[in-house]
């Protein structure tokens, strides 16, 4: 075999192998890492529930899919079925308590269950969006 | 007299106020998959808002669209910025009624067959659908569960070709809500 087919072998079989991690990386990257990310607005959960009832999609457009530091006294904490949600209401409506949702991711559950209402929490969590009644934080963890 | 007419509206109000019975969820299931030649996809979805008032049949849901989590991360960002397009339409909604309510008795434990009709709103896009799906009742909780297919084409989800072969075009959609009655 000439040199310089020799080469171009090697070239194409580095670039396919390459490639192939490539694909195998990006395709089984990890979920980011929303405990440790810098949140992107830092305020009163209140604050933020009136931005949402105010103009949902303005609110939306802001605050959707970025990671969103709230503080705010906890009405109660809910846990249906693997979730571990803490409650902060402001409103009753139609669906009982509306206010924000922050789903806990499970390395914090155990201590969100044992908090009381009237707790003062920080949190911080991926913001899903507004349900019409609620704002919905999701993967949240206490800030210290 | 006016003491009479003021005496019955009270109890006409009492008596409505009776016959409105509401079950809600903020913790419904929701799972969709689909299997092609080359994967499945799965993905799940356990922040459902629903409520069925139960006097009248009268159903809905909403569903917010970045709720939804993936195994994989590539696929959950996929779903939100190309196929749903998350950011533009945030939520999937369902406004109807469970046609043959009166034949479902929420004062007795059992499993009641529930026929659903009503609006789909997903990706901006709004469908007419009937389905059929069961309520179990619990000592005075309702399971309400359903299982259909949706195509993608219907609600205008567009798969690029490059991937049209790992996406199946038709979508299995699990519901599994256990809804209280509002106090």
């Amino acid at each position: 075999m000439k040199t310089w087919h020799k080469v171009a072998s090697l070239l194409v079989l580095t670039g396919v192998i390459a490639a192939s991690l490539v694909f195998y990386f990006m395709y089984n990257k990890p979920h980011p890492d929303y405990e440790n990310m810098e949140a992107a607005f830092t305020l009163s959960s209140a604050d933020l529930y009136k931005e949402f009832t105010a103009d949902k999609t303005k609110a939306g457009n802001k605050y959707n899919g970025k990671v969103v530091e709230v503080t705010g006294r906890l009405s109660k904490v809910e846990v249906a079925d693997s979730l571990t949600i803490c409650v902060f209401a402001f409103n009753q409506g139609v669906f009982g308590d509306e206010g924000m949702r922050c789903t806990m991711l499970p390395g914090y559950s155990g201590k969100a269950k044992h908090l009381q209402p009237g707790a003062d929490l920080k949190l911080k969590g991926f913001c899903s969006g507004f349900n019409d009644t609620d704002v919905i934080l999701d993967k949240c963890s206490f800030v210290k | 007299m006016k003491n009479l007419a003021l005496g019955f509206l009270c109890l006409l109000l009492i008596s409505s106020a009776g016959f409105t019975q509401k079950f809600i969820t903020k913790t419904g299931h929701i799972k969709f998959f689909s299997e092609s030649p080359m994967e499945k996809i799965e993905a799940h979805n356990h922040q459902v808002k629903a409520g069925l008032d139960v006097s009248t049949g009268d159903m809905q849901f909403i569903v917010l669209m970045k709720s939804f989590e993936f195994a994989k991360a590539l696929m959950q960002e996929h779903f939100n910025e190309n196929y749903v397009e998350s950011d533009k339409f945030p939520n999937a909604t369902f406004t109807g009624k469970v046609t043959n309510i009166k034949d479902v008795n929420t004062a007795k434990n059992g499993v009641y067959e529930a026929l659903v009709e009503g609006k789909l709103t997903i990706h901006g896009i709004s469908q007419q659908v009937k389905e059929k799906g069961s309520i179990e009742v619990t000592d005075g909780k309702i399971n309400a569960k359903a299982r259909f297919n949706i195509l993608l084409s219907n609600y205008n989800i567009k798969i690029p070709g490059a991937v049209s072969n790992n996406i199946s075009k038709s979508v299995e959609i699990t519901v599994e809500m256990i809804l209280d009655k509002l106090n």
